[in-house]
């Protein structure tokens, strides 16, 4: 087996590695986005469940909700084995990126929220073109870690005999004998699109700078 | 802090109990036939019983038997790669009709799923680099050195029952590892000093490592390999079974060991 071979064997997971995170990146961003703006404007009880499913979620080892959603929970309703893993690193993630999104929107000054309103803005209008635009900014950065966790918290999918790079690397590297090279291939595909994928939000970033702003 | 650990717990119950409930009255054999196609899972990454060849495809003694299994049980042959330690919960759980990877049987294991005859007995080894000085002339005496084993697995029970249980062998000294090659490129580093795995794949690994020798060679924890199938599921066993037999008494299974396990 050729050098080239090898390495086409193992990126061809690519697509299932860049499939996993389309799902649970943009589904843990729709989730995390929601519970954020009940965490920060739905009052005290409502804080307290969005607070305890942080807790939760940021609490449980992603590999953990894996295991119990494709094999407990999944039994009945026959998920997949990538749909059960996509949709458990996307709820886990969901928790970190409330917390991103709360923090965002707490940075935005309370006055801003006030002034608003003393223009004739409704609450919800006000949260949704004054607040929300500003946060949305302010979140990117930390968001793009949180994209570059979610990436390579892809390969846990692995476990379930999601043929992804990991996996394929340690299956070549086991027939072949040379895993030093399998889990380097792996490594260089990761950094790739861990690297592209930061420097896109990067660029969306001050693509989206408010230039008045310092 | 109490308060989540409690909550975590009862939503693993949750799950528990969702497994208890989805239990189902008709035979795996009767979907097979239905679907005219078998869902079996294994760890392709354990040579020369099942693996990669250069073309990427799956290969090996358990590969090629299962192949022949389909075939005279007359459906289509699907494969599911998984890790060798998701593939008894994923049996249990019926994301699979069967899985075959070099298992061998074991109580805990027969608790969740139920096990086919005997297809190949398999023998166990310790293997050390040419640095080795001690020796070894019982298998207890592995106690005396650091020790590695794939995780998992019926050797890694073997020790953990005999030698760590007894406080022969402290925990500190045992490492366990995903996979087999792992374990011998930390033999190789010299973190381990013995590696105990089963014989033919130890034997496989000798051959490319020039370094590498077998000191001991017997049976311990091994012994016969089966098909893991799902619990209870009595029709399906005795396909399984027949085809097995009809197999060993036409010298099919011999032929494959000569094919994948000869030097």
């Amino acid at each position: 087996m050729d050098f080239g071979q090898f390495l086409s064997y193992i990126a061809s997971g690519t697509v299932l590695t860049v499939g996993v995170t389309l799902i649970a990146l943009p589904s843990g961003l729709l989730i995390g986005t929601i519970l954020a703006l009940l965490y920060v404007y739905g009052g005290k009880i409502t804080a307290r469940i969005m607070n305890l499913y942080s807790t939760i979620f940021r609490g449980i080892p992603p590999v953990v909700l894996l295991f119990i959603l494709f094999f407990a929970v999944s039994k009945g309703i026959n998920l997949s084995a990538f749909w059960a893993g996509s949709l458990s690193l996307g709820v886990v993630s969901s928790a970190y990126q409330m917390e991103i999104v709360r923090g965002a929107l707490l940075s935005v000054s309370g006055d801003q929220l006030m002034a608003a309103r003393a223009v004739g803005l409704s609450r919800m209008q006000a949260i949704r073109s004054v607040v929300l635009p500003q946060a949305v900014r302010l979140a990117i950065p930390p968001w793009s870690n949180e994209a570059a966790i979610v990436i390579k918290d892809s390969s846990l999918v692995y476990a379930l005999g999601v043929p992804e790079i990991l996996r394929r690397a340690q299956l070549i590297g086991a027939s072949s004998q040379r895993y030093l090279l399998a889990y380097l291939s792996a490594a260089v595909i990761y950094f790739f699109l861990v690297f592209a994928t930061t420097r896109l939000l990067t660029l969306l970033e001050k693509k989206l700078a408010i230039p008045s702003n310092p | 802090m109490k308060k989540y650990l409690l909550l975590t717990v009862a939503l693993i119950l949750v799950g528990a109990l969702l497994v208890g409930c989805a239990s189902e009255s008709t035979s795996v054999l009767d979907k097979i036939q239905k679907a005219e196609k078998v869902l079996v899972g294994t760890s392709a990454d354990y040579p020369p019983y099942e693996y990669l060849d250069d073309a990427g495809n799956k290969t090996g003694f358990d590969i090629d038997l299962m192949a022949e299994i389909a075939k005279r049980m007359g459906v289509e042959l699907e494969w599911v790669d998984m890790p060798f330690d998701s593939l008894v919960a994923a049996v249990a759980g019926g994301k699979l009709d069967m899985s075959i990877s070099c298992f061998n049987y074991d109580e805990e294991r027969d608790k969740t799923v139920d096990f086919s005859e005997a297809y190949y007995t398999t023998e166990d080894a310790f293997v050390v680099t040419s640095a080795f000085t001690g020796t070894v002339s019982a298998p207890e005496d592995v106690a005396n050195y650091k020790v590695g084993v794939q995780s998992g697995t019926v050797q890694d029970g073997w020790l953990t029952d005999n030698l760590v249980t007894s406080g022969l062998l402290p925990e500190a000294n045992l490492s366990r590892y995903e996979r087999v090659d792992q374990a011998a490129l930390d033999l190789a580093n010299g973190r381990i000093e013995i590696l105990m795995g089963d014989y033919v794949p130890i034997q496989a690994l000798v051959a490319q490592n020039p370094d590498l020798q077998v000191v001991y060679r017997g049976v311990l924890s091994t012994g016969p390999i089966n098909i893991v199938l799902p619990d209870g599921d009595v029709e399906l066993k005795a396909e399984v079974d027949r085809i097995i037999k009809e197999l060993q008494a036409e010298g099919f299974i011999d032929e494959l060991a000569l094919k994948y396990f000869s030097e």
